[in-house]
């Protein structure tokens, strides 16, 4: 089947003609990136379920194996592409309303940035993931410049500082990685990297962790992430945090389980900077009073936990930890829309400012209330099964002192998140006017709500998908083996 | 004394680096010999660089391709919309003369180097950069009210996307013709005699795409810098 590449050639391909379709009429711009949007996720769908049977490698311009680039659709590939498609098109359909500032440009740069988390998780190939991750970063700070706000400008330029410092770490990584293996596929990367030198190995681990942490937001380098979301399109902020962080995220593990393994050194490392950024994170949100503020800390701490699960090594850890970063894209994406709604119809920002819509807007701020609790962890939603599996996972391994702060980080985030429901569920001074919602604002979010509950209820339905994410990362020649054709 | 603190970190690390450059061993490059001792024979293209570019590795130049093309959205839509007098100093009439008796050749050399990128030492980046000076010695010598004149910003856009649309379309053209996607080499295009300038199947379409977007996109981002407030 051809469709894997369509995957990432159809966004772009919609974003270059939509400069072209704004010439001759404006009123089709949207036409078609709603037709687009739509293929897009029916496509990855196809995808999914076919990779689900069977994993696809797929060879760009049909060279061997080692010649050119492949794409490869693992379990854990899917399983990002499925949260790709479905963010993605939540926010789209949210953003024909939302969005009413350079209209063309932000779904130009929208598209442009679907297409790079979608390579950035489906290539086998180092440097055309540095390509994608490029794109990703190129068109993240457009996207937080895009309201042209004062705020917006800030949060771009620290952006664009702290980008450019991870993305020199990244390419000088890849750059050693090819000096010592004489490749560039992951395959043949992973087979030869071996051979490298202690030193020269060390090197690349702390430049990768370096170079995506910052992206990806372990503790000491996070601090550019709450200024920029502060300044960004609600949108935006739905899609960097279900899907811009997420895809860093997975390249570092995909790098490290390949390259590395998990050794004892790497796992305790991973482990215990994953507690540390959550306890921290979480300690920070508590004192936040901006909304997004405090939804950008309360993503990093996400961040530790699936840190914390993957770097346990083991089948169960790699299971809970992509189970919840599948489940993060998901509620993650529901709180922001659901604070774009509340910012776009009063013009809320604040935790103070909530107080009424409770009453005013009761169903979009059940979607969010949902959305919360399943945030903290709490039965029956889905943020609770995959914090009991991380929990559960870390018990076994016995890493007592990380199985313990779990709750504890839990318990901390009740303590933040209850002051934004109950500032929702109070009474306001004066009488709120709220203008009736567009369906377009509701739908996505009321969907991806709805989702974080029956995930919880019935988890099978995403087990199925990642039941065999440990299969590829775990030993790593089940993936060269893969990729090789073997 | 901060400074000092700053100094002392840097020298460690850089002084960690430089031990680990040292200590770097090198691999037996199969794949880059593969290149050496294949790639006229496989691509029928002469420039090795335009091969690797375009054949073996051209989905990583559409990914560079929409780098740029972002970036020139970008700044276009960042830096301000108003036309503010240019830095310029008024030049003489012997500045304008030679700068419009160089702009046929700067043009015939652009294009040249994106036409024969398979052939000899260049392609679309290196044409595209150079046919983006002619609009960038327009908009120094004579202002940017008419270089914006001599070629809107609308057809420049245009350009742009469609180079872009273009390298997207030559990939699907692979897929159409029963191949992969950005199959050339390996799919049925007539791949004619390595040296001429219609061979090596799509490779100098894909450079014509990429010269007509760079070109494009370099002056986008060129005249929407040299405004200011």
């Amino acid at each position: 089947m051809d469709t894997p590449v369509l995957l990432i050639a159809l966004p772009l391909l919609t974003a270059f003609s939509l400069g072209i379709i704004k010439i001759f009429s404006k009123k089709m711009v949207k036409v078609v990136t709603v037709i687009s949007a739509t293929v897009h996720l029916a496509l990855i769908m196809s995808v999914v379920r076919e990779a689900m049977q069977r994993p696809i490698v797929y060879h760009l311009g049909d060279w061997d194996n080692l010649l050119g680039i492949s794409l490869v659709i693992d379990s854990f590939s899917a399983m990002m592409a499925l949260l790709i498609g479905v963010l993605a098109y939540a926010v789209i359909i949210y953003s024909l309303v939302y969005v009413d500032f350079h209209e063309l440009k932000y779904y130009v740069l929208s598209f442009l940035l679907i297409a790079g988390v979608m390579g950035m998780s489906l290539t086998g190939d180092l440097f055309n993931l540095y390509v994608f991750f490029e794109i990703v970063s190129i068109t993240s700070y457009a996207l937080v410049a895009i309201k042209e706000e004062k705020a917006s400008f800030e949060g771009a330029f620290k952006y664009l500082v702290m980008g450019m410092l991870s993305g020199a770490f990244v390419l000088l990584a890849i750059i050693l990685t090819y000096q010592v293996t004489g490749a560039l596929n992951f395959a043949q990367v992973a087979a030869n990297f071996g051979d490298a030198p202690m030193l020269v190995r060390q090197t690349i681990f702390v430049f990768f962790l370096i170079g995506f942490g910052t992206k990806f937001c372990l503790v000491p380098l996070h601090a550019w992430l709450p200024d920029v979301y502060c300044g960004a399109p609600a949108s935006f902020n739905a899609l960097s945090s279900g899907l811009v962080i997420k895809a860093s995220l997975y390249a570092f593990i995909r790098i490290v389980y390949l390259l590395f393994g998990m050794t004892t050194g790497i796992s305790q490392v991973m482990i215990y900077w994953g507690v540390l950024t959550f306890l921290v994170a979480h300690i920070l949100a508590y004192q936040q009073e901006s909304l997004k503020r405090l939804l950008g800390y309360s993503s990093i701490a996400q961040i530790g936990y699936i840190m914390l699960a993957i770097g346990l090594g083991t089948e169960s850890g790699i299971i809970a930890g992509s189970y919840h970063l599948f489940n993060d894209g998901l509620m993650k994406a529901t709180l922001f829309l659901g604070v774009g709604i509340f910012s776009y119809t009063v013009g809320a920002s604040k935790i103070d400012d909530l107080k009424g819509l409770g009453f005013s807007m009761p169903k979009v701020s059940f979607a969010v209330v949902i959305a919360t609790l399943a945030i903290i962890g709490l039965p029956p939603f889905n943020g609770f099964i995959s914090k009991w599996l991380i929990l559960q996972a870390a018990w076994e391994t016995e890493y007592i002192v990380a199985a313990f702060f779990v709750p504890i980080g839990s318990l901390l985030s009740l303590g933040y998140y209850l002051k934004v429901i109950k500032a929702l569920y109070s009474r306001a001074e004066g009488e709120l006017e709220v203008k009736p919602i567009d369906w377009k604002l509701r739908v996505p979010t009321y969907v991806l709500s709805a989702a974080c509950l029956v995930m919880g209820i019935i988890p099978n339905l995403s087990l199925a998908l990642i039941t065999n994410i440990p299969k590829f990362l775990l030993d790593s020649s089940n993936y060269i083996n893969l990729l090789l054709g073997r | 004394m901060r400074k000092f603190a700053s100094l002392v970190v840097v020298v460690i690390l850089s002084s960690l680096l430089m031990m680990t450059f040292l200590s770097l061993s090198t691999a037996d490059y199969e794949l880059s010999e593969h290149y050496i001792n294949y790639g006229v024979e496989e691509t029928k293209a002469l420039n090795l660089v335009t091969a690797i570019l375009f054949d073996y590795r051209a989905f990583d130049t559409l990914g560079e391709a929409t780098v740029v093309f972002a970036v020139a959205s970008t700044i276009a839509f960042l830096v301000p919309k108003r036309t503010a007098s240019m830095i310029s100093a008024r030049f003489s009439i012997i500045m304008q003369q030679t700068t419009s008796l160089v702009i046929p050749f700067l043009f015939i050399i652009g294009a040249y180097i994106i036409a024969y990128g398979h052939i000899s030492p260049g392609g679309g980046f290196a044409g595209g950069v150079i046919l983006a000076v002619i609009t960038i010695l327009i908009t120094v010598t004579f202002g940017i009210r008419y270089s914006d004149r001599q070629v809107r910003s609308r057809i420049k856009s245009f350009m742009e996307s469609f180079g872009a649309m273009g390298f997207v379309l030559l990939g699907l053209l692979g897929m159409a013709l029963g191949g992969n996607f950005l199959a050339n080499a390996n799919s049925h295009f007539n791949l004619g005699v390595p040296g001429d300038l219609i061979s090596s199947g799509i490779i100098p379409h894909l450079n014509v795409m990429t010269g007509l977007k760079v070109a494009a996109g370099l002056s986008i981002m060129f005249n929407s810098l040299i405004k200011e407030e």
